[in-house]
């Protein structure tokens, strides 16, 4: 459970809160830095609730524009190489799938457990998961999908990423994804479950 | 002819039997194909039966020539006749052939379509709204209301649903007399928080109007009650046999937490229904995806109103709450049909059988429209595991 005042308020959904809290700090001379470690360990705390059930979707992307809306104020302070990161993920929708909520929402999760992400769109082909992974030397890529009916080149994507040659794990997350789509896939990850991301991340880069 | 005549009068009569929680001859076979299946069937491409209306009548036609003991269809044929949607210049949708590879599924680009400060004039008069606002934004060719160009635009796309309807309706009666087919569904509405969460607002917008304008959000539900209701009976032309349609989304688990689902999402549904119900139609709650928690709910609703359809829906649970009520219906998981073998399919099968439907009063589906992943060969194992372990 979250101690510091500002991770409570963001795990609490307290908009008004949060966003004066962050002017306070910033005024006070806190390192945003500092003040986005904080509203991290909010965000891990609602990714917390939303696993054992105590948060919904709802509360998910309420949080996500709470988010935002505090960083519109921390970034431009933000030096450049300020920023510390666990790791990088490199995400996408897979090629003939143009759906982006559920990748959206795993991207503001991953975000918000201090996770580099860099985000590929819909829609993405093969070769694109295997540049953007080689490009940005991460160690998980993840795919994102809809449709069942698009599971031959999810299987593709999948394929080019573990024949590449490159040191990356594959996640692929979709609400229709069990044993059967797993088997299938050749993914070394897989959940229907948006939350699971940061975990499995953490996985993948040892954090604790 | 007379045979099949006498064949959709026995399927008809096993479809109504079930719903109304008695016990048929043996359970009914209500299978939902996306057009997308019956195109990969019939040997069409997506784009071919998208862009071409005699190809994608003929499409259900072939499948039903193909595959033994279909004994419902949903339609007259694909939902969706690209054409159409191309003459008006439909920015939120992506076809096959245009923004797709040939044989990639049509899509849905979903956005907040409809903004906050929109919700007056929705609700002071929605109709006028969707005309003057909605339309323009979504379509091309109706960008600059009141021009030669938008009402050329507007007569075309009116002219052309017209079209497909009346084509569609024709498909049907010949699906009928030729295959002894009946119809699973006649007419479609939706809940009013769907509408305005899958088509208005979008998914990330209606999400913080549940927090930012709460009350807003409630009254334009309102409104759209009895639209909801009328465009259902309008949809089925009256028809009172048949379940109407209503493909149920952002009321799934784990969109709401309860309270919320309680406060935004149940109310008008529930109005939509028991106003369909007075009508003396039934509804086909067709609950996608995960519905477990609401079921105490859902049993609020008067005995048979609707039949219950179960996709990831923990059954058991369901069976307990609604059985005995409501006709349930589902749910082989569409993953099974898609990477599962033959035989599992009929294991599965029979265990649903043996579970829930001994009293009467369910139907066998898959537990989501039947995309064009599912093997033929599992569709064949589905229908002859229900013909040797579902006679009563």
């Amino acid at each position: 459970m979250a101690k510091d005042e500002l991770a409570l308020a963001i795990a609490n959904l307290e908009r008004d809160k949060v966003l004066s809290l962050v002017k306070e700090r910033l005024q006070a001379g806190v390192k945003p830095m500092e003040i986005i470690n904080s509203l991290q360990e909010g965000m891990v705390e609602v990714g917390n609730r939303f696993e054992k059930g105590e948060f919904f979707l709802s509360e998910l992307i309420f949080c996500g524009e709470i988010m935002k809306e505090a960083m519109v104020e921390l970034e431009p302070k933000l030096a450049a190489g300020d920023r510390e990161y666990r790791g990088t993920v490199v995400i996408g929708t897979v090629k003939g799938d143009i759906h982006d909520l559920g990748k959206n929402i795993v991207v503001m999760l991953l975000k918000g457990a201090g996770y580099n992400v860099v985000d590929l769109g819909v829609d993405v082909a093969p070769e694109k998961f295997v540049e953007a992974a080689r490009e940005t030397k991460t160690s998980l890529v993840a795919m994102s999908m809809l449709l069942t009916s698009v599971m031959d080149k999810m299987k593709e994507c999948v394929q080019a990423v573990k024949e590449s040659g490159l040191n990356v794990k594959v996640l692929i997350g979709g609400p229709i994804i069990d044993d059967k789509v797993m088997e299938f896939s050749g993914a070394d990850y897989g959940s229907a479950v948006a939350s699971d991301a940061a975990k499995i991340a953490g996985e993948v880069y040892g954090a604790a | 002819m007379a045979d099949v005549a006498k064949l959709a009068e026995e399927r008809k009569k096993r479809y109504l039997a079930a719903m109304n929680l008695e016990k048929p001859d043996r359970v009914p076979i209500r299978l939902n194909f996306s057009g997308e299946f019956i195109s990969k069937v019939a040997g069409y491409t997506f784009q071919e039966t998208y862009y071409d209306w005699n190809k994608n009548i003929d499409a259900t036609r072939r499948m039903l020539a193909k595959i033994d003991g279909l004994e419902m269809v949903m339609g007259g044929a694909n939902l969706w006749w690209a054409t159409l949607h191309d003459a008006v210049g439909a920015r939120y949708l992506k076809f096959a052939g245009r923004d797709l590879d040939e044989n990639t599924m049509f899509q849905y680009v979903e956005d907040a379509y409809m903004l906050p400060e929109d919700y007056d004039d929705f609700i002071e008069n929605p109709t006028e709204w969707v005309a003057t606002k909605f339309l323009p934004r979504i379509h091309a060719e109706l960008d600059e209301p009141g021009t030669y160009r938008a009402t050329v635009g507007l007569i075309k796309g009116a002219y052309g649903l017209a079209n497909q309807l009346a084509a569609g309706g024709q498909g049907m009666a010949s699906y009928q007399q030729e295959f002894g087919v009946v119809p699973s569904v006649t007419g479609v509405s939706k809940a009013p928080f769907d509408t305005l969460a899958d088509t208005l607002r979008g998914l990330s917008g209606i999400m913080m109007d549940l927090y930012r304008c709460p009350d807003k959000l409630k009254k334009a539900m309102e409104v759209l009650v009895p639209h909801n209701i009328f465009y259902g009976m309008a949809t089925a032309q009256g028809d009172t046999e048949y379940p109407l349609f209503m493909p149920l989304h952002r009321g799934a688990y784990p969109f709401m937490k309860m309270d919320q689902w309680v406060e935004f999402y149940w109310p008008t549904l529930k109005a939509v229904i028991e106003g369909l119900w007075a009508a003396g139609k039934r509804t086909l709650f067709y609950a996608e995806n995960i519905w477990t928690p609401y079921l105490e709910k859902i049993a609020e609703l008067p005995d048979k109103s609707i039949v219950f359809h179960v996709d990831q829906t923990d059954m058991d649970k369901a069976y307990k709450v609604l059985g005995g009520r409501f006709c349930l219906s589902g749910n082989v998981p569409n993953s099974l049909l898609a990477f599962g073998k033959p035989e599992e399919v009929k294991d599965y099968v029979k265990g649903l059988l043996d579970k829930y439907a001994r009293d009467g009063g369910f139907v066998i589906d898959a537990g989501a429209v039947i995309l064009d992943d599912a093997k033929e060969e599992n569709i064949v194992a589905l229908i002859e595991a229900v013909h040797q372990y579902g006679v009563y």
